[in-house]
């Protein structure tokens, strides 16, 4: 469903030059849980990035459901974004102004759903993320827990190709953080919803099926693994 | 309201909906910049109706006082007419007003000289000699015409045949005369030959007009006919329109009238014509005040928003990562500014009215700011404004759409950054 080939990305810095990802080539999968892991720097958020198509690479190919997005214009960039893809990411970024449930909503909006379906939608996804009863705070009233679990009801809720996570649980306490995992990967097992997610941290790649391990730009290795 | 699925189209509902949270959110923020927008909305209609007033009021009180409607005089008159030359007369002036007076026209012949007055010490408090205008006034038909009659302050209008006079308020109190004094005028006739007046002032009266009450004193025309040897002949038969907006009056049908004779027939606009620069000229000067304050306003919004936009960049960078448009973010801004500017053009409405109604009511008395100056215009120590709901809605709409449109300068600006440099924003 994904396909990378060959994939670089070098970040140009006044006089110095990084090269973030240096040929990256690698297939995922419809439904698959798959955790990016390395060190700090070794261009995971790079890679989360061009996948999710905020970003381009400079050379190399992301084919995305048959799409070849790295050859698309922004113009059309966007309209993938809005279609397949959801992100979560490390510090939450909700929209202070609004509820939890205009957070999650405000995605269906922008598809132009119904009111009713919009309705629907939103409150089941915030049943699902355990957040009954709390649709009405702002994330301001809300902990970091709780916070991302909002993020994550708004990537899910309109059933997305991908869900990109990038450190989803870089801000939160491990217990917390570890109920999260336990709840994407359990979204990821029912619905059978693509997740990719990155870390340093080794309990977190505990959760994955599989581990793509990244150093200095290059896949160290890539395997899969069994619950 | 039902919205109906549209490919590729998001509500903009949503956005103005986001836009509304934001400036709620941010109230104080909010507040401080509606109100400079205010400010300026009821200063620009403050100005306006003072200005409208001004010009209008400006206008009332030549046409009342000085020029009339439209007005008839020799050919070459009109340039002269501050030598207030004898020689270039309308010849008949009882023929002619008669023939007006057939076709419906109220009209009076006015005959207008320069000369000295002279005052001698008892019953004046001292000797004086003021160089200053007449002009012969018809007491049956002048009112008729202007409003000098009306404006009698003290004593009577003169009557025809006698030797009478009376002067402007202002001047009766400059050199102390009070009803029953005696005067002397001396001038010139037709012919150029000296010539003496003595009459007695028998009135004062006070015109909003501060020219006429300075400058000018008034005479019955056939004494003044008599005296300058006019033999019927006026400087000038001026003409009373029923026209609504003062000025308006068309002067083609007295002029085919006219066709006849040796006259020039002109309209209030041809006697205005000076008087219309000196406007165009302060209604520049009020248009760069405009200016000034429709760039604070500007300064004001554009600042807000661009803090908006630099403080929400991650925010932005997330929308724009979940798939907003970069139309869309533009369209939120928008909102949001021109709600900005909704506010203040709203409180600016309910404040210019009241500056307004101040204006209309008690208007703006700079008698004592100006003192003896004369700027040329013609309107009395008391400036009103009048009611000008066009500039409250002008200036209204005005500040929504500009403030609206100043917030797209710092969005654009953002949106040329990478959606990964939005996000990496902390
Ligand atoms: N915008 C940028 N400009 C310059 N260099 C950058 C930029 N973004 C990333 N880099 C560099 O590219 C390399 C890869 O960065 P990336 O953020 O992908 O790493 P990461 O694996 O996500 O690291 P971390 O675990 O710290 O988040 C790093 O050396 C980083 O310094
Ligand atoms: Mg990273």
């Amino acid at each position: 469903m994904i396909t990378v080939t060959d994939l670089h990305k070098e970040y140009i810095d006044g006089e110095s030059h990084v090269r973030a990802l240096r040929g990256i080539t690698m297939q995922i999968d419809k439904g698959e849980f798959l955790s990016i892991a390395g060190p700090s720097g070794s261009g995971k958020t790079t890679l989360l990035n061009l996948i999710g198509c905020i970003d381009t690479a400079d050379s190399g190919e992301i084919i995305l459901d048959g799409d070849t997005v790295t050859r698309k214009h922004a113009r059309e960039l966007v309209e993938i974004r809005r279609g397949k893809i959801g992100f979560v990411f490390q510090d939450f970024n909700l929209i202070p102004v609004l509820t939890a449930y205009e957070n999650v909503s405000l995605t269906l909006s922008l598809m132009g759903l119904k009111e009713t379906e919009i309705k629907a939608r939103t409150m089941a996804i915030l049943r699902e993320v355990g957040l009954e009863g709390m649709e009405h705070r702002r994330p301001a009233k809300l902990s970091g827990g709780q916070q991302q679990r909002v993020a994550v009801a708004r990537a899910l809720v309109k059933q997305p190709l991908i869900v990109l996570a990038d450190e989803p649980t870089a801000n939160l306490d491990s217990a917390t953080g570890e109920s999260i995992l336990q709840m994407m990967r359990g979204m990821n097992e029912r619905w059978g919803t693509t997740f990719i997610f990155s870390t340093h941290d080794t309990m977190v790649m505990d959760y994955a099926r599989r581990l793509c391990r990244l150093h200095d730009g290059l896949i160290e290795s890539d395997e899969k693994r069994s619950a | 309201m039902k919205t109906r699925r549209r490919a590729g189209r998001t509500p903009l509902k949503v956005f103005l909906i986001l836009a509304v949270k934001n400036m709620a959110r941010y109230r104080r923020r909010t507040l401080i910049t509606a109100s400079a927008i205010a400010c300026g909305v009821a200063v620009f209609a403050a100005v306006a109706s003072v200005m409208d007033g001004f010009s209008s009021e400006s206008d009332r009180n030549f046409i009342d006082y000085e020029t009339g409607s439209a007005r008839i005089v020799a050919p070459g008159y009109w340039e002269e007419r501050e030598q207030f030359p004898l020689d270039m007369v309308v010849e008949d002036s009882s023929e002619v007003i008669a023939q007006l007076e057939q076709e419906g026209w109220r009209a009076a012949g006015r005959t207008e000289f320069r000369g000295e007055l002279v005052i001698y010490y008892d019953p004046f408090p001292e000797d004086g000699n003021i160089p200053m205008a007449f002009a012969g006034v018809d007491p049956d038909r002048d009112p008729e015409v202007f409003r000098l009659k009306e404006s009698i302050e003290e004593g009577r209008f003169p009557a025809a045949g006698e030797d009478e006079l009376i002067i402007g308020r202002w001047l009766a109190d400059r050199i102390g005369a009070e009803i029953g004094y005696g005067v002397t005028i001396m001038t010139r006739t037709k012919d150029g030959y000296y010539q003496i007046m003595d009459l007695e002032i028998v009135g004062i009266f006070n015109t909003p007009n501060p020219h006429v009450n300075r400058n000018v004193g008034y005479l019955p025309l056939d004494t003044a006919d008599y005296y300058l040897e006019m033999e019927d002949a006026v400087t000038g038969v001026i003409i009373r329109g029923d026209e609504r907006v003062p000025g308006s009056l068309d002067p083609a049908p007295i002029a085919s009238l006219m066709e006849d004779r040796p006259v020039r027939v002109m309209s209030f606009s041809d006697m205005n014509k000076e008087f219309a620069e000196i406007m165009e000229m302060s209604e520049q000067i009020t248009s760069l005040i405009l200016m000034l304050l429709a760039v604070i306003a500007i300064v004001g919004i554009s600042n807000t928003m661009l803090m908006a936009v630099l403080e929400r960049e991650r925010e932005i960078g997330m929308l724009r990562a979940m798939g907003v448009r970069n139309r869309e973010i533009q369209w939120m801004f928008f909102f949001e500014a021109s709600g900005i500017g909704f506010i203040g053009a709203g409180i600016g409405v309910m404040l210019g009215s009241l500056l307004m109604w101040l204006l209309v009511t008690y208007g703006i008395d700079y008698g004592e700011m100006l003192g003896d100056i004369d700027l040329g215009y013609r309107f009395g120590e008391v400036l009103y404004g009048i009611w000008s709901f066009s500039a409250l809605i002008q200036a209204a709409i005005t500040a929504v759409i500009v403030s609206g449109v100043v917030s797209l300068i710092p969005v654009r600006r953002m949106l040329k950054k990478q959606v990964t440099d939005c996000l990496r924003h902390s």
